[in-house]
C-alpha cells in the first residue's frame, strides 16, 4: 500500500462522522438518556505486512487511538489526547481510559457482569481501575479477560453479552457503556465470511451509554 | 523337551478366544456369539449389556471399505471431523470410545481421536459394539463403549480376490486366504487402497481429503496342540501415505507447499489357552504395538516443518475362566502395561516418555433364576503416572419370557490423561505464537519463563495447574428387547455422568501478548436418551430395518449458571438480555435427532439395498460469546445420506455389486468436510476355492 493511500485512509478515518441517534430511556423515570454510537473506527487495517505467517501476512492500522467524549458525545481530535477532554479511547480491542499513564484525567472504569437496565446505581464499594498501559488497563485487554471473546478458529471477535463497562470519566462523573459490537454496520461477519470481509469491517464499535451528568452514581 | 512342555504349561493359561470361538458361527440370529462384552464367549442373547453386532453381510452389502463407513450406518453413533475421522457414541466425543482389533487395542491417537480410517473392513468377521462404560474389563478409554472389531478366521480353505473402483480413483484391492490342516491353520489377508481424495471447497486447489494410499496386511497362524491347548500368532500391518499440494495466495503472491503425512501401524499377538479341565480354561495374551506418525511440511519460503510421532504399547495378560457350576461362572486376569511415546511436540524428541500400568480384574456372572441373570465386575488400574482407577460394573438380565427380555446396568468407565496432555510442549509461531503445554511441563516451563521475566500475567487457571487425574464417568443403561421371527426390538436408555473432564485453559501471557494453555481437569459433563432399532423381516425377500436415537447433553454448572441468571445473550437489537434454560444446547457437535431407514431385498443370490441416514442440525461455533452452546449460536444444518447398493454372487465363485452413496449429493463444506458428493463405485470379487454363495 502506497503512503499516500495511507494517508487517505487515515484520513478518511479521522475526518468520517460517527452517526450518533439518540433515544429516550423509556421504562425509568430518570432523565439520563441512552445514546448509541455507531460504527466508531478504532485503527481500522490499512494493510497487510508483505510475506506469510510467522514472518508476515499480519493486518495493521495506523496504530492511533480514536479518543471520545462520552459528556459531549463526540470524537476529540487526537491533539487533544493530553486533556481532560476525553473520557475514552478505543484502537482495536483495546479500550483505554483518561486515567494513570493513559491520560491527565481522571477517569477510572471496571466491568461490571450483569446487565445494561439492571444497573441502576454504581453499588456504593465499588472500585474503579486506572489504566497502567501497556501492562494493564482499567478495562482489561485479551480475550474473556475484559469486554470481549475472540474466536481464533474463525478469527471474530464477539462482545461478551451481559458486561458493562462502568465508566468513571475524566471529569469526575459517571456513565456506563455496553459494546454491542466490533464491526462496521453493528454486525458481526458470517464465520464463514472471507477473510477480507473480516478484515475490512473489523474495529468499528457500536456501543450504547448512559451518562450522568450531576454527578451522582444513579441512572 | 520337558523344558518345553513345562514353559507351556506354565505361559498357557489362557484364554482362548479367536480360535475355540469359532464353533459359533453365524447360522442364525439366535445363535449369535458376542466376545467383548464379558470377555468371554457368550450367546447374543444372554448378554445383559446393550450389545450390537454388525455382520460381514452387511458390510459387504453396504459397500464398505474403510471402519468410518460402515459405523456412519449405525443408529446413535456419528462420525466426528478433525484429527482424522473418530465415532462419536452415546454422545460422548471419540477420545472415549476404545477401537479393538481382535480384543487388543489400537493405539496412535491424534488429539484424541483415533483415525477409523485406518482401519479395512474386508477382513472382518463382525464388529461387536459396547455401549456404556466398560473400563471394569477393558481398563482405560472404555468411558463411553467398546469396538471390537473380529478378523475373518475361516475354518476352510480359502483364496479370494476383491477389486472396486469408484469416483475420484478410488480403488480398492484385497486378496484373503486361509489354510487349515488338523493342526496347522493360517489366514493372510492383504488390501490396497488408493484415493485421488476430493475438493469440495470452491475456488480452491486444495483438497479436502488429500490423496491417500494405504497398504494393509494381516496375518493369523494358529497352532492346536491338542483339544486343550491352542496357540495363536497374529501379525498386522498398516501404513499410509497422505500427499497434500497446498497453495496459498498471500497478497498476490502464491506459496506452494508439499506436505506428506505417514502413518504406520504394527500389531503383534501372542496367545496361548488351555484347558485345565472341563471347568477351568486360561489364557495368556502376549501384545504389542506401535504407531508412528510423521509430516512434512515443504514451502518456497521457510524452514520446512516436520512433526514426527511415534507411540509404542506392550502388554502382558493372563484370564482365568471357572464354570464353578451351572449357576456360576468366574473370570479373573491381571496384566502389565508398558507404554512409551516420543515426539517433536514434546520438550525434546529423543527423550522417551513412559508410562506403566499394573491392573487387575474380575467378573462373576451368576444365573440367580432362570429368568434373571446377574452379572458383577470390577477392575483396578494402578498408574505410575497418575492416581489409581477402580471400576466396578453391574448387570442384570431378565428374560419375562422366550420373547421378551430386560436389562439393566450401571458401570463406571476412565480415561486415562495420555502422554499429550502431560508433556506436549508446542509452540504455534504461524498464529499469534500461542503455546500448547502439558501439565507436567506447563508448571515447569512457566515457573522458568516467570523467573527470566518473560511472564506478563498469570491466570486464575495457572494456580490450578497440579497432576491431572483420570476423567470418569458413570454409566447407567435400562433396555428392553423384544424378538420373535418377525421383529426384532431393542430399545434402551441411557444416561452417563463425566466427571474431571480434561480441557485446555488460558494460564498465562508471555510479555508481548502470546498466550499460554495447559490442560486442567476442569469439567463435568452429562449425556442421555434413548437408542432404538427395530427391525422387520416382511417375507423371505422383503426386510427393511429403523433407527432411532435422542439425545441430550449439557454441563450442569452451564445450566446452574443459566438459572442463577449468570449467562447473557443479546436481543434483535444486539443488547445483552438474560439467556432462557430453554435455549440452551449442551455440548457443541451433537445432533438431538437421528436416526436411519434400511430397506433390504434378498433374491436368491441377488439383493438390493438402500440406508438413509438422518442427522438433525448440530451446534458448531460460539458466536453469540457468551461461551455457552445455544440457540442463538451457529449451526451446521441437519441433513439425509442416502447409499444404495446392489449385487449378484454368481455360482461360479464371482460376484459383483454397485453402488452409489450419499445419492442425494449432501456437502457441507464447513462442518462435513469429508463428506463428498454423490459417489459410484463397482466391485467385483472372486473365490477361486467354496466357490458356492452363502
Amino acid at each position: 500500500m502506497s503512503k499516500m493511500k495511507k494517508m487517505i485512509l487515515v484520513l478518511g478515518i479521522v475526518v468520517s462522522l460517527v452517526a450518533c441517534t439518540k433515544e429516550d430511556n423509556s421504562g425509568t423515570n430518570t432523565v439520563v438518556e441512552t445514546i448509541t454510537v455507531k460504527d466508531l473506527p478504532a485503527d481500522t487495517i490499512i494493510g497487510i505486512t508483505p510475506g506469510a505467517p510467522p514472518t508476515g501476512g499480519f493486518p495493521y492500522g495506523s496504530g492511533r487511538y480514536t479518543f471520545y467524549s462520552l459528556e459531549t458525545n463526540k470524537i476529540v481530535p487526537a491533539s487533544d489526547s493530553a486533556s481532560n477532554k476525553w473520557d475514552l479511547a478505543f484502537k482495536g480491542t483495546t479500550i483505554a481510559t483518561n486515567s494513570g499513564n493513559s491520560g491527565p484525567g481522571g477517569a477510572g472504569a471496571f466491568v461490571f457482569v450483569g446487565l445494561f437496565n439492571d444497573l441502576k446505581t454504581i453499588p456504593a464499594d465499588s472500585s474503579f481501575r486506572v489504566d497502567n498501559a501497556p501492562s494493564a488497563f482499567a478495562i482489561a485487554t485479551g480475550s474473556n479477560r475484559g469486554w470481549y471473546v475472540y474466536d481464533g478458529i474463525n478469527q471474530l471477535v464477539t462482545p461478551i453479552p451481559g458486561r458493562v463497562l462502568v465508566v468513571r470519566t475524566a471529569s469526575g462523573k459517571y456513565a456506563k457503556v455496553e459494546i454491542l459490537n466490533y464491526y462496521k454496520g453493528g454486525s458481526t461477519p458470517a464465520t464463514t465470511a472471507s477473510d477480507a470481509i473480516k478484515l475490512t469491517t473489523q474495529r468499528y464499535y457500536t456501543f450504547r451509554y448512559s451518562f450522568q451528568p450531576n454527578g451522582t452514581k444513579t441512572f | 523337551m520337558k523344558k518345553r512342555i513345562l514353559f507351556l504349561v506354565v505361559s498357557t493359561c489362557f484364554i482362548s478366544t479367536a480360535f475355540t470361538q469359532q464353533q459359533d458361527t453365524l447360522s442364525g440370529n439366535g445363535s449369535v456369539t458376542v466376545f467383548t462384552a464379558t470377555k468371554t464367549e457368550r450367546l447374543l442373547s444372554n448378554i445383559a449389556v446393550p450389545v450390537q453386532i454388525i455382520s460381514q453381510k452387511t458390510i459387504q452389502q453396504a459397500g464398505s471399505l474403510r471402519l468410518s463407513d460402515i459405523l456412519s450406518e449405525q443408529t446413535g453413533l456419528f462420525m466426528t471431523n478433525g484429527f482424522g475421522t473418530g465415532v462419536s457414541m452415546q454422545g460422548l466425543n471419540p477420545d472415549y470410545t476404545l477401537i479393538l482389533i481382535d480384543g487388543e487395542p489400537l493405539i496412535g491417537r491424534t488429539s484424541g481421536v483415533l483415525d477409523l480410517k485406518r482401519i479395512t473392513v474386508g477382513n472382518i468377521k463382525q464388529i461387536e459394539i459396547v455401549r456404556g462404560p466398560s473400563s471394569s474389563l477393558y481398563g482405560s478409554e472404555a468411558m463411553a463403549g467398546v469396538i471390537n472389531i473380529i478378523t475373518d478366521k475361516s475354518r476352510k480353505n480359502t483364496l479370494g480376490i476383491s477389486t472396486r473402483y469408484g469416483t475420484y480413483n478410488t480403488a480398492d484391492l484385497g486378496l484373503k486366504g486361509s489354510v487349515r490342516t488338523n493342526k496347522i491353520n493360517y489366514q493372510g489377508f492383504g488390501d490396497f487402497y488408493i484415493t485421488d481424495g476430493f475438493s469440495i471447497r470452491p475456488n480452491s486447489r486444495e483438497r479436502s481429503v488429500a490423496p491417500i494410499e494405504r497398504f494393509t496386511q494381516q496375518h493369523n497362524l494358529g497352532y492346536r496342540f491338542n483339544d486343550r491347548t491352542n496357540l495363536s500368532l497374529n501379525f498386522r500391518h498398516n501404513s499410509e501415505t497422505i500427499k497434500n499440494n497446498i497453495t496459498v495466495i498471500n497478497n498476490g503472491n502464491s506459496i506452494n507447499s508439499i506436505g506428506v503425512e505417514k502413518n504406520k501401524d504394527l500389531n503383534a499377538t501372542l496367545q496361548l489357552s488351555h484347558k485345565l479341565n472341563e471347568h477351568v480354561k486360561n489364557t495368556t495374551r502376549l501384545y504389542g504395538t506401535e504407531f508412528q506418525s510423521s509430516q512434512e511440511l515443504i514451502s518456497d519460503n521457510g524452514v520446512p516443518y516436520i512433526d514426527a510421532f511415534k507411540q509404542q504399547f506392550a502388554r502382558i495378560e493372563n484370564q482365568t475362566d471357572i464354570n464353578v457350576n451351572k449357576q456360576l461362572e468366574l473370570n479373573f486376569g491381571g496384566g502389565y502395561i508398558h507404554e512409551t511415546a516420543n515426539s517433536t511436540r514434546y520438550d525434546n524428541s529423543t527423550s522417551i516418555k513412559t508410562n506403566r500400568i499394573g491392573y487387575g480384574y474380575i467378573q462373576s456372572e451368576w444365573k440367580a433364576l432362570n429368568q434373571l441373570t446377574v452379572i458383577g465386575g470390577a477392575r483396578y488400574d494402578h498408574n505410575e503416572l497418575f492416581a489409581a482407577a477402580f471400576s466396578p460394573k453391574l448387570a442384570l438380565q431378565y428374560k419375562l419370557n422366550k420373547n421378551f427380555s430386560l436389562k439393566a446396568s450401571i458401570g463406571r468407565g476412565f480415561k486415562a490423561p495420555d502422554f499429550r496432555q502431560l508433556y506436549l510442549n508446542f509452540t504455534n509461531t504461524a498464529a499469534g505464537s500461542y503455546s500448547v503445554f502439558g501439565s507436567v511441563e506447563a508448571q515447569k516451563i512457566i515457573n522458568e519463563l516467570n523467573r527470566i521475566g518473560q511472564i506478563s500475567s498469570l491466570e486464575p487457571a495457572f494456580y490450578q495447574l497440579s497432576n491431572l487425574q483420570p476423567e470418569f464417568s458413570t454409566g447407567f443403561n435400562i433396555g428392553a428387547s423384544f424378538q420373535n421371527a418377525e421383529w426384532h426390538i431393542t430399545t434402551n436408555i441411557f444416561r452417563n455422568n463425566i466427571e474431571n473432564l480434561i480441557d485446555s485453559r488460558l494460564v498465562a501471557y508471555k510479555t508481548g501478548g502470546a498466550q499460554i494453555f495447559s490442560y486442567l481437569n476442569v469439567k463435568n459433563a452429562f449425556t442421555q436418551g434413548i437408542e432404538t432399532d427395530i427391525k422387520y423381516r416382511y417375507n423371505q425377500h422383503w426386510s427393511f430395518s429403523a433407527g432411532y436415537q435422542f439425545l441430550l447433553t449439557g454441563d450442569q454448572a452451564e445450566i446452574n449458571a443459566i438459572n442463577n441468571g449468570k449467562v447473557f445473550t443479546r436481543d434483535q437489537n444486539g443488547f445483552s438480555r438474560k439467556m432462557d434454560r430453554s435455549e440452551y444446547v449442551g455440548l457443541p457437535n451433537r445432533s438431538k435427532h437421528m436416526a436411519n431407514l434400511k430397506l433390504q431385498y434378498d433374491h436368491q443370490n441377488f439383493f438390493a439395498n438402500t440406508r438413509a441416514l438422518y442427522r438433525s442440525r448440530w451446534a458448531t461455533t460460539d458466536t453469540d460469546g457468551n461461551g455457552i452452546f445455544n440457540t442463538n449460536d451457529a449451526f451446521a444444518k441437519g441433513y439425509i445420506q442416502l447409499n444404495m447398493a446392489a449385487g449378484q454372487n454368481f455360482t461360479n465363485g464371482l460376484s459383483i455389486q454397485a453402488g452409489i452413496d450419499n445419492l442425494l449429493n449432501y456437502t457441507d463444506v464447513l462442518n462435513l468436510p469429508n463428506l463428498p458428493g454423490r459417489t459410484f463405485y463397482l466391485s467385483v470379487s472372486y473365490n477361486f476355492l467354496n466357490k458356492n454363495p452363502k
